[in-house]
């Protein structure tokens, strides 16, 4: 477990020091995905190791968020005073998108077995 | 008095460590945990959203400020960027399993991508929200975990950020199968594709709990509609008209 999780650090250190220095616009650790993505391309496969602290990582993703997400407690009169735009934006946004991506891609399916 | 004391000792102790953030934080996500498994992982009990309930009702309870709060629960809130950097591992299993359908599927996460961020934008500014809440709404299609580091580095609030992405994921894993049963969308890729896409993570888990394919395809809508958000959004957001 500790050979992965010190690859995965040096990924996203990696990943910091390139937005810091040449793409500004995109977070740290977001590159760091990137470079370890192009790694494992290149790899071929995903190290037993490295494969054990993804997999824990992606099943408990959400309590990394808890912090962040309870600052909501500061933002609850403008919530309040905002409510019904939120929800209806919330709303209407994810409904909109399942149905243009699912559209999409039957409308491309359709004309791929047609040809 | 004497009996008194060593508590309010125990007290003054533990709220000025990192250690009562710490377990209240991770109590709060394990009640969460346990609630999700009982009710057969329904996406209304989710266990973020209830771990954020628990450890705002405690924090009232407790008269604790969210600052001092978040001074120990920093802990666990800065291995996001670590969580973001092993997502690569799910998003190249899920390249591995398909390369045939490529161009399809990134032509219906740009188009779904795009649709989620004009719709949530539109909608919200023009019921009169704010600039945070607009703002937010930008990147809230995307995975939490980047859609807070999207944010931040384009001056939103991560936090209205992360709330408005599990209540969209909440959403899209209990709403998704009508609209798509209303659509006749039938196949299984195409089904989990769109929630993927739509609904990130909490999205993600629901699809693999109704059907494997539907689950890997959603899982990798995911992990695109990560990346593609990331290095598209910041580009895209001084183009979006705000107010």
């Amino acid at each position: 477990m500790i050979p992965g999780l010190v690859q995965i650090l040096l990924w996203q250190g990696a990943g910091e020091l390139a937005s810091h220095f040449l793409l500004p616009t995109i977070p740290g650790p977001v590159l760091g995905l990137v470079f370890l993505l192009a790694f494992l391309v290149v790899r071929g496969r995903v190290p037993d190791n490295l494969a054990l602290v993804s997999d824990a990582f992606s099943q408990h993703l959400g309590l990394l968020f808890v912090p962040a997400a309870t600052g909501v407690i500061l933002f609850l009169p403008q919530l309040r005073e905002h409510a019904w735009a939120v929800i209806l934006a919330l709303l209407g946004s994810v409904l909109l998108t399942v149905a243009v991506t699912a559209l999409v891609l039957k409308g491309l399916n359709r004309k791929a077995t047609h040809e | 008095m004497s009996r008194s004391l060593p508590i309010h000792e125990i007290w003054v102790y533990l709220s000025g460590s990192p250690l009562l953030a710490l377990i209240l934080t991770l109590t709060a996500y394990q009640i969460g945990f346990f609630l999700y498994i009982r009710s057969n992982r329904h996406p209304l009990a989710n266990p973020v959203a209830i771990a954020v309930l628990i450890v705002a009702f405690s924090l009232e309870l407790l008269d604790m400020p969210y600052a001092k709060y978040f001074e120990g629960a920093q802990f666990v809130h800065f291995l996001l960027g670590t969580a973001t950097v092993s997502l690569a591992v799910p998003i190249y299993r899920g390249l591995r399993e398909l390369r045939g359908r490529m161009g399809p599927l990134l032509l219906a996460l740009v188009s779904g991508g795009l649709v989620s961020i004009a719709s949530a934008v539109g909608i919200a500014r023009s019921l009169g929200a704010d600039h945070a809440i607009v703002g937010a709404m930008v990147s809230k299609s995307v995975t939490a975990p980047i859609a807070m580091g999207v944010a931040e580095r384009l001056g939103y609030s991560p936090t209205l950020t992360a709330v408005f992405a599990v209540i969209t994921g909440i959403l899209g894993a209990v709403l998704a199968r009508f609209v798509l049963d209303a659509l006749g969308v039938k196949d299984w890729w195409q089904r989990g594709f769109a929630i993927g896409v739509a609904a990130h993570g909490i999205g993600t888990s629901r699809a693999f709990s109704i059907h494997p394919e539907a689950g890997t395809y959603a899982s990798l809508a995911m992990g695109l509609h990560g990346i593609l958000g990331a290095v598209a959004i910041p580009l895209l957001a001084g183009y979006i008209p705000f107010f």
